[in-house]
């Protein structure tokens, strides 16, 4: 499936407003087949920090691992936040161009 | 033709605070007031509320040393009121020449240093809750503070060994560890670190004693121990 991130907004800054987006994409997340892969589209998102991005994409990518695909974005915000939210997990992401 | 004069109720819509605080300004020279005819009533002309309220390191050092009033618009009690005005200055950003992509990254620093002073001091703010939020895009400078428990008094939590203000600060924008440890990570600054450093902009931190400055065009990080102690955090981008 095909996650549009601009859904849960274009400015995606606070903490609170992170762990929120995720439990609202808790029960989606439940109705995925077993080897489905997500796809996050950055497309439309003007400011991504990694507050927001620690409380939503990390624990994603806990949750499933390589199938978790992130689209490849040119907002500096998003390259930013990525490169050091991998710095964190201390592993990487899969980014698809 | 004349110019028009705003009444003090006026002038106190305009800047956001209370009649008294103006009359206080009047008194003590802060923002000299009009007397038409050498009469008690006191006038403003807009152009010059609007200079006084350009000083937006002035208000926001004043409020978090004396506690000092500022012009309520850049007041955010909320985070939700901080984001809402974050995105209208990330929609001005965007309109400005040269900052068709940089603005994202404004945004980022500004969202990140702000989001800190609210989720590291909700429920525990010592007096005043929520923070200052000014900007000026043409002078091209952001300005945020807070009155809150500082970054020292934060890490202590999870660091209790930490000695000083200036090993917290250097702590915060250099390694990943939060206050709200074990549950959350800290990696904000440490974003705002490595993208003052490559990217064209300049950083003011301050917080008790420790002071950082990136300036110029061989930014190297480094915490300093400055002149005053300041309560909470006070930051100057500029851009």
């Amino acid at each position: 499936m095909k996650l549009q991130l601009e859904k849960f907004g274009k400015t995606l800054i606070s903490r609170e407003l992170g762990s929120e987006a995720l439990k609202a994409f808790q029960p989606t997340l439940s109705e995925l087949s077993k080897d489905e892969e997500v796809e996050i589209d950055f497309s439309g998102v003007l400011t991504l920090s990694p507050s927001w991005a620690d409380e939503f994409l990390s624990p994603l990518l806990n949750q499933l691992e390589g199938k978790l695909v992130l689209l490849a974005s040119d907002n500096l915000s998003v390259h930013a936040t990525l490169k050091i939210l991998q710095e964190v997990n201390k592993r990487p992401f899969n980014i698809k161009s | 033709m004349e110019e028009k004069l705003l009444t003090i109720g006026q002038a106190a819509e305009y800047l956001g605070i209370s009649l008294n605080t103006l009359r206080r300004w009047d008194e003590s020279g802060k923002l000299v007031a009009i007397k038409k005819d050498s009469g008690t009533h006191r006038y403003y002309r807009e152009q010059d509320l609007e200079i006084f309220a350009s000083d937006l390191m002035k208000f926001a050092s004043e409020w978090i040393e004396d506690d000092a009033p500022f012009p309520g618009t850049f007041y955010c009690a909320t985070s939700s009121i901080f984001n809402a005005r974050l995105t209208k200055m990330e929609y001005a950003l965007m309109q400005k020449p040269g900052f068709e992509k940089l603005y994202s990254l404004i945004t980022l620093i500004t969202g990140e240093i702000g989001d800190n002073s609210f989720a590291h001091n909700l429920g525990k703010w010592p007096d005043t809750a929520g923070i200052f939020f000014g900007y000026d895009l043409d002078k091209r400078i952001v300005v945020l503070a807070d009155r809150g428990l500082g970054i020292l008094e934060t890490l202590r939590r999870v660091r209790p060994g930490l000695p000083s203000h200036v090993a917290a600060v250097e702590v915060a924008f250099t390694e990943f560890i939060s206050g709200r440890a074990p549950e959350k990570r800290g990696n904000g600054l440490k974003l705002v670190r490595e993208v003052v450093t490559d990217q064209p902009f300049d950083l003011f931190y301050t917080s008790g004693d420790a002071e950082v400055r990136m300036k110029g065009s061989n930014k190297i990080f480094s915490v300093t121990r400055g002149q005053r102690t300041l309560r909470g955090c006070l930051a100057k981008i500029e851009f």
